[in-house]
């Protein structure tokens, strides 16, 4: 389940990654243009920093930039730091094992699936980079779901 | 030209260097059922299947991996196992069992002999005993130059020349242990052994095998001495559950929280390092570049004391003898050696920054398996690396090579022909020195090429 700490994360890094290599953006111009609460957004980049996915500059001409090329950092990377264990419910992780009060973990079938679709997620995301996120075209989305439609 | 090309047999694969590794991806070659398949084995030493891991004969060298992990065959962990039960050299009771690595020897021979008769009549499989030279492209494929003068071509070549058989450049006067220049010691010689690791404790049991007495200095950057292994179970562990691409720091302490939430459940360490094993090469590979460079300057030497670890009997022996003195860990560095009668040889302490003088009699180089792939003693590698076909990888570990084992050429360019298994591809496939994953790499490596 991607938090919406998550998508922030992700929209800032998106918006990081249209600008020319080094060049820094304010935290304001990236809050501002992608609707993320601007405290909330400087709690996300402080976390990317420490992951080394971004790099910060203080002061007037201060700001961030990603601290690496955008076709290198995978978007489940991002996710990972921001929302902890890849799992579309709480109880199918391993790590940070949240147990359901209602339910019993060794005979719950949903758990037992959702573990396998965690695995399809880290597929996903673990394949595709933050560059090809960015270039995912929005004005083929709809025809897209056209499409399969 | 022409002539050599068309004696090319589809589908035919040489391997140089028949130890250990060579013969673990011919068996698991040979699974194809492709009749036309043409596996070519070339090694230099008289045995196949030992290379330099498995050809000690002494006891005490076991192996540092229990029975239950050591099976040449990705698809049949238990192989290695009912083979010593079935010899009756083991019993079910008696697990973890940490063989003698001879007998691990034993039991690769022994299944190459029998994938030799099985492919007598078929002619899938032909071994020869002679050095490599070199391996150069051709128009159809791949030609391997031989020491006796003749050469073998194939459509592909793959190295598996594992590890270095010469001491590291500028390791000055240390010799290896077991080389010509190993010669017989006083039994009070004091002996200085450059390496704390799991090599150390090797020639540390050489040593008293050879009813040495003397004190042993293992000196290295840390003095850090491997753990023992106990008995337990690996935690359980998803992908999706690690953090990959991160800066190292990052990725550190989130193992070390993991280690301590663990540890709250009364579960060892050791299974959290073990939990982690089936996830280190994926966790290597989406390291950016900064983070691969700090972990083998900063925090490899405290990963391998925790993940390399030796079996508890030699560990119960390795404790005593530094209880009793004679073996002295030194964290520290050597200054300067001058040669008289013996080695003098100053050593600043890495805390008290104090020089201290030492006497040897004799300088081993234990300081491990991972070093400059440039300076290699093999010629095959290093021939290549000549000639631009091959190159180092960024961190001088190994040979570059993709994920798909490909040699990837001094231009940038990935090589179709030149492939490498083992701990040649150290820089691309990090840990890649043990069985467990090296038959892993080779069973996909046999899907790939032969389906």
């Amino acid at each position: 389940m991607l938090t919406k700490k998550g998508k922030y994360g992700l929209k800032a890094l998106v918006h990081l990654a249209r600008l020319p290599a080094g060049q820094l953006a304010f935290v304001g111009d990236i809050a501002s243009g992608n609707n993320i609460p601007k405290k909330f957004l400087d709690a996300i980049l402080g976390e990317l920093r420490n992951a080394g996915f971004v790099q910060s500059r203080k002061g007037k001409e201060g700001g961030y930039r990603l601290a690496r090329p955008a076709d290198e950092i995978r978007v489940g990377h991002v996710v990972r730091v921001l929302d902890g264990p890849l799992a579309p419910i709480p109880c199918a992780s391993r790590t940070l094992y949240q147990r359901c009060e209602d339910c019993n973990e060794a005979t719950c079938q949903v758990r037992h699936l959702m573990l396998e679709v965690r695995q399809a997620i880290a597929e996903v995301l673990d394949q595709r980079s933050l560059a090809e996120m960015r270039d995912i075209a929005i004005d083929e989305l709809p025809l897209a779901l056209k499409v399969q439609a | 030209m022409t002539g050599r090309a068309n004696s090319i047999i589809p589908n035919s694969i040489i391997i140089v260097g028949g130890g250990a590794s060579g013969v673990v991806l011919a068996a698991h070659l040979l699974k194809s059922p492709n009749p036309d398949l043409r596996v070519t084995l070339i090694e230099k030493r008289p045995h196949f299947g030992q290379g330099m891991a498995y050809s000690t004969l002494l006891s005490a060298h076991v192996l540092n991996v229990s029975a239950a992990g050591m099976s040449a065959y990705a698809d049949d962990p238990g192989n290695f196992w009912r083979w010593l039960l079935e010899r009756g050299l083991a019993t079910s009771e008696q697990a973890p069992v940490y063989a003698p690595r001879s007998v691990y020897a034993r039991y690769l021979k022994e299944l190459l002999d029998e994938l030799e008769a099985r492919e007598r009549d078929t002619g899938r499989l032909r071994l020869i005993r002679e050095e490599s030279l070199s391996i150069s492209p051709t128009p159809s494929g791949v030609e391997v130059a031989l020491a006796n003068g003749t050469s073998v071509v194939a459509h592909l070549a793959v190295l598996a020349t594992g590890h270095d058989e010469e001491p590291g450049a500028g390791q000055g006067h240390a010799i290896r242990m077991g080389s010509e220049a190993d010669t017989p010691l006083a039994p009070e010689a004091p002996v200085l052994v450059l390496g704390t690791g799991l090599s150390m404790v090797d020639a540390f049991l050489s040593l008293e095998q050879r009813g040495h007495r003397g004190e042993i200095t293992a000196l290295s950057r840390r003095g850090l001495l491997p753990s023992p292994h106990r008995k337990g179970n690996p935690i359980k562990l998803d992908v999706a559950d690690i953090p990959l691409g991160t800066q190292l720091s990052y990725f550190v302490g989130w193992f070390r929280d993991l280690i301590r939430e663990n540890r709250k459940a009364g579960i060892d360490w050791r299974d959290v390092v073990d939990g982690l094993r089936p996830f280190n090469q994926k966790i290597w590979q989406n390291w950016p570049a900064s983070a691969k460079r700090r972990f083998v300057e900063h925090t490899k030497a405290w990963w391998d004391i925790h993940r390399h670890r030796m079996a508890p009997e030699v560990y119960a022996r390795v404790t005593d003898a530094v209880q009793t003195g004679r073996i002295r860990p030194v964290a520290g560095r050597v200054v300067a050696i001058t040669v008289g009668e013996a080695f003098t040889v100053e050593v600043q302490s890495r805390h008290t920054k104090r020089l201290e003088t030492l006497e040897a009699a004799r300088i081993y180089d234990c300081t491990g398996i991972a070093r400059d792939i440039s300076t290699t003693s093999n010629s095959v590698v290093r021939s290549l690396v000549d000639r631009g076909l091959a190159r180092p990888d960024p961190l001088r570990l190994g040979l570059d090579v993709t994920a798909n084992c490909e040699l990837i050429a001094g231009d940038g360019v990935v090589s179709a022909k030149i492939l490498a298994v083992g701990p040649l591809t150290r820089g691309t496939f990090f840990e890649i020195d043990a069985i467990p994953d090296i038959r892993v790499q080779c069973a996909r490596l046999s899907k790939r090429l032969l389906g």
